[in-house]
């Protein structure tokens, strides 16, 4: 495998998405990060492809669920970052065809196991 | 085996450690806000500046400007220690570089060791203060990695053939225990309103004074008075008999008193004790001999004055440097720090006469500490020094039934030399008795004293009195023949 899978990061925090870029491309993933909505549809848009992504919910509104079922509808595995553990969002996550539900603080070594085994799978 | 030491760049702190820091070792100062453990930090490294050894202050707290600023503030030559500033810069509240979605550990530990790793081997430092650990407890998942972290860069640091110190702000809710355990010594500083101290609980492969030490905070730094060790301070001295000058008065002593001992003057107010004591110090000034009175109720120039007035030179004696007299500001010093005051008059001054004016004085200026041990240590320690110490005291009744001291140290004392009012034909009259005398017989009769402006007058012993305990003796036989 020569490409570097993509991945894409969406958070509505700059220092999240700079920390999580930093180490994703650290363990030799590409990373796109998208701060809103607006970046994130035009992320999903681009005519690339994107072979992971890892929305964390935080500071968005419903809407985000709305992408996450276009994520689901082009066939892209995602993860949701939850800031707490909450069975409505939990519930939500699952039905927009989410592979995982993580909370925050992440572990950064179970973060990397998990991207990996799903990268893995898709192959 | 000897091991170096370190000076700590603290005189007395040094002297509570043996001689100083072991290094290649790494010592906790532990305490709670404004207790000085920066300063004390700050100490040691310029220390090791003044020896041209390299000096390390990781800084993960305060930052680094205003570190040396103060410090700047206090005397220390911030400018030779090398500084390595770990604490958040102002960017990280104005640019938003809050982060939740990884922990803290997991993200700033690694940036933060790589810092302190190139610090060290670039620089190799000989000292190094780490102000303060307890940051650490942050950048790490659990009590567990925490424990380890530590140990491992302490590791590191020693390996690196530094002698470490690091702080560690201690407080009920937030306990320090584990790194206690870790370091391989404790010392605490506290802070309280009746004074700041310094303690040792814990020096490996070394013995240390134990016990709470006086500390302050002064514009050159931290000043340390250790508690007295009398065991360890002794010095060879010849036990002879001092004179006080007055014939008479050595006929009541039987020669005199002695080196090396305690003599407690007591009696009512205005009965002539400090004068009395002052006369075996203008003895000892004509054979050359230095004196130091400490007074705590009276200023110097009273007492100068009234004893110019009784025919004492005291202000000759002052100008030949055979007396010294020093006022003690009530409340100014603690019992240590007049210890050590104490301690350079007799080591660097070779002063051989101390008097104490007065210990209801000396216990009010010391702030209601414990009298009786305080002062037991302190004059067991100018005991073994060979000086003579007279404690004047005074007792509240007049007249009336006697008591030695009202204050219960009377088994300190050696000597009891008392001095009293009597009433004889309706007339008040001073007397001067002897009531203990541990290495001499003495006369048991009163004699009477006159302190006149051609000094002190002694008269012939009075016999034929009995009560003169009372206040009001009578003559045992009515005709008067003694006078």
């Amino acid at each position: 495998m020569n490409v570097k899978p993509l991945i894409l990061t969406v958070t509505s925090n700059n220092r999240n998405l700079e920390l999580l870029n930093q180490f994703l491309s650290k363990e030799g993933y590409q990373a796109i990060g998208a701060s809103d909505l607006q970046e994130f549809i035009s992320a999903m848009n681009q005519p690339i492809k994107i072979n992971l992504g890892l929305i964390d919910i935080t500071g968005f509104d419903s809407s985000i669920w709305n992408c996450c079922e276009q994520l689901k509808n082009q066939q892209i595995p995602f993860l949701i970052i939850s800031p707490r553990q909450n069975a409505v969002i939990q519930n939500q996550s699952f039905v927009c065809g989410a592979s995982n539900l993580l909370i925050k603080p992440l572990v950064i070594k179970q973060l990397f196991n998990l991207i990996k085994s799903l990268i893995e799978d898709l192959e | 085996m000897n091991l170096a030491r370190l000076s700590t760049g603290i005189i007395g702190f040094d002297e509570i450690l043996n001689g100083g820091f072991i290094s290649k070792r790494a010592y906790l100062v532990r305490g709670g806000p404004g207790c000085g453990k920066t300063i004390l930090g700050l100490h040691f490294l310029s220390a090791g500046i003044s020896n041209s050894e390299p000096s390390l202050y990781i800084s993960l707290g305060e930052p680094v400007e205003q570190i040396k600023t103060n410090g700047a503030m206090l005397g220390f030559d911030t400018k030779a220690i090398t500084f390595l500033d770990l604490s958040p810069s102002a960017d990280f509240f104005t640019e938003v570089q809050t982060y939740d979605i990884f922990s803290p550990a997991e993200v700033e530990r690694e940036p933060t060791t790589q810092r302190i790793i190139e610090s060290v081997e670039s620089l190799k430092p000989k000292r190094v203060l780490i102000d303060s650990m307890t940051q650490f407890r942050y950048l790490c998942t659990d009590d567990f990695q925490f424990r380890k972290q530590v140990l491992s860069f302490i590791r590191f640091l020693l390996n690196a053939d530094a002698t470490v110190v690091f702080t560690s702000e201690s407080s009920a809710e937030a306990p320090d225990d584990d790194l206690q355990f870790i370091s391989d010594g404790v010392i605490h500083l506290h802070n309280s309103l009746e004074g700041r101290n310094i303690s040792i609980t814990k020096f490996r492969g070394s013995d240390f004074i134990a016990g709470l030490h006086s500390l302050r905070v002064t514009s050159q730094g931290i000043k340390v008075a250790p508690k007295l060790q009398t065991k360890l301070l002794k010095q060879e001295f010849i036990l002879e008999n001092i004179s006080s000058g007055i014939p008479e008065l050595d006929e009541l002593l039987h020669g005199g008193i002695e080196r090396g001992t305690v003599t407690i003057l007591t009696g009512p107010t205005g009965v002539g004790k400090t004068t009395l004591g002052l006369q075996f110090m203008k003895e000892a000034a004509g054979r050359g001999e230095r004196s130091v009175i400490y007074t705590f109720e009276e200023g110097e120039e009273t007492l100068v004055a009234r004893s110019q007035a009784v025919n004492i030179p005291i202000h000759a004696m002052i100008t030949n440097g055979n007396l010294s007299v020093v006022r003690v500001e009530p409340l100014h010093l603690t019992h240590d720090e007049f210890a050590n005051q104490v301690r350079h008059e007799v080591e660097e001054n070779k002063t051989r006469i101390v008097m104490i004016d007065s210990v209801a004085g000396y216990r009010l200026a010391m702030s209601g500490a414990d009298l009786a041990s305080h002062l037991h240590a302190l004059c067991k320690y100018l005991q073994n020094m060979g000086a003579t110490v007279i404690l004047v005291n005074e007792t509240e009744n007049i007249t009336g039934d006697f008591r030695a001291t009202e204050l219960g140290i009377s088994y300190i004392a050696d000597n009891i030399i008392f001095l009293r009012y009597l009433e004889i034909y309706g007339e008040m009259q001073k007397a001067i008795g002897v009531l203990k005398k541990r290495l001499s017989n003495f006369e048991k009769t009163l004699r009477e004293i006159e302190i006149t402006r051609y000094g002190i007058k002694l008269g012939k012993p009075l016999v034929n009195l009995r009560k003169i305990l009372s206040g009001t003796p009578e003559w045992v036989e009515k005709n008067d023949n003694t006078k």
